[in-house]
């Protein structure tokens, strides 16, 4: 009984842990959310319910305020587009797109070409969009991006990658 | 008038007709656009930790300093970027929307026709972040609509023109993109008309056969710098 005890209140501080460091890196503190009061425009407004997914921001919210756990898989944290309606509508414009960015980055949720963008990144300081096609060909082409490409023949430019000096 | 320029990364790829149209305009209103040397890509949506994403276009504004004051970004993600970095740093620069400097120019009155959209249907699409949030958006949140409907053309798409493309998923959920990308496709007529390289290429890709146009490449029409739009 004792060592179950101890494994709640384990997880318990884990996700306090997590949720604070999610808030952390959204620029918030918790505090700033004690301000929502649950009128749910976030969730009237969210462009992932024209997905015919219900998506409620302000539930986000208020389970990284009273320390619940977010599940990874929540729709949120898989389909915001960042189109910032829930900002735009919320009566204390909370950032919640970037609360789910600072999830996504804390629980390491990035697909290939996120990860193949900040390598680009990393290496040139610019997104080099060759290297980023490059490294995300397996996932393009399993996924069946290639029947895009007559349309994308506008896009195509010939550049050499430039190394920024300084950052 | 000479404005310091953050092309941002699509634009020195696959947004290069934004690049070279936004360039080309400036210059026939006799202003130049001088780029900032060695910008850091702003970060876009990609990064999660804020401080390190605004220290992005943080050290690009060191760069611009004394080099120039007001900064002209074409990209909606580099335009917010770059104006919350500035106005988190005490706002010493000018963070210009080319949408805004047209306004400024007034190009709806001072444009020598030389061909009208007579006849022609368009939807003027903005998509997120030219319009949201609220700190960042660009003045006039019906500058393409005035432009067209003065040179002659209809507007369609009022009900969808702030509506999200989905283009920031799509390459993560493509079906996603898909979707949003027909609720505005299929809700509107005419010519999509836009300003984000994102929006361009998710609207672009799921349109079958309706146009999508930079809105530059509808100035620059109306002005007789191309024949054929």
């Amino acid at each position: 009984m004792q060592q179950t005890d101890n494994n709640i209140e384990h997880t318990i501080l884990n996700i306090e842990h997590l949720n604070k460091k999610i808030i952390g890196m959204s620029g918030y503190k918790r505090e700033d959310f004690s301000v929502c009061l649950g009128c749910k425009i976030c969730a009237s407004v969210c462009t992932v319910n024209d997905l015919s997914i219900d998506a409620n921001p302000q539930e986000l919210l208020s389970s990284l305020f009273l320390g619940r756990t977010v599940e990874k898989n929540h729709p949120l944290v898989l389909f915001c587009t960042n189109c910032y309606r829930c900002t735009h509508n919320c009566p204390w414009g909370i950032r919640i797109p970037e609360i789910i960015r600072a999830f996504r980055e804390t629980l390491g949720i990035e697909s290939q070409f996120e990860k193949a963008f900040k390598g680009a990144v990393k290496i040139w300081g610019r997104v080099y969009e060759p290297y980023v096609f490059l490294k995300s060909a397996t996932y393009m082409l399993k996924e069946g991006y290639i029947r895009y490409v007559p349309k994308w023949l506008e896009y195509i430019s010939f550049h050499l990658p430039y190394k920024i000096k300084g950052r | 008038m000479e404005y310091g320029y953050y092309p941002g990364c699509s634009l020195t790829g696959s947004a290069h007709r934004l690049n070279s149209t936004t360039k080309k305009i400036f210059k026939r209103f006799g202003h130049d656009l001088k780029e900032i040397p060695d910008w850091h890509c702003c970060g876009a949506f990609e990064y999660g930790n804020k401080n390190e994403l605004t220290d992005f276009s943080k050290s690009n504004l060191k760069k611009a300093h004394g080099f120039c004051n007001d900064i002209v970004a074409p990209c909606p993600a580099c335009y917010k970027n770059l104006k919350e970095a500035n106005q988190d740093d005490g706002g010493s620069f000018s963070i210009l929307h080319p949408l805004d400097v047209f306004e400024y120019f007034d190009i709806v009155e001072s444009i020598d026709i030389k061909h009208d959209l007579e006849g022609r249907l368009f939807t003027p699409y903005y998509g997120c972040v030219l319009l949201r949030p609220k700190e960042t958006a660009i003045k006039n949140k019906d500058i393409m609509e005035n432009f067209i409907t003065r040179f002659g053309g209809d507007v369609d798409g009022e009900k969808v023109k702030d509506r999200c493309c989905g283009g920031n998923q799509f390459f993560i959920n493509r079906w996603a993109t898909e979707k949003l990308s027909r609720l505005i496709i299929d809700n509107t007529h005419g010519d999509l008309v836009v300003f984000c390289p994102l929006c361009h290429m998710a609207l672009k890709t799921f349109s079958e056969n309706r146009k999508v146009i930079y809105f530059n490449d509808l100035l620059l029409y109306v002005m007789g710098e191309t024949d054929k739009l």
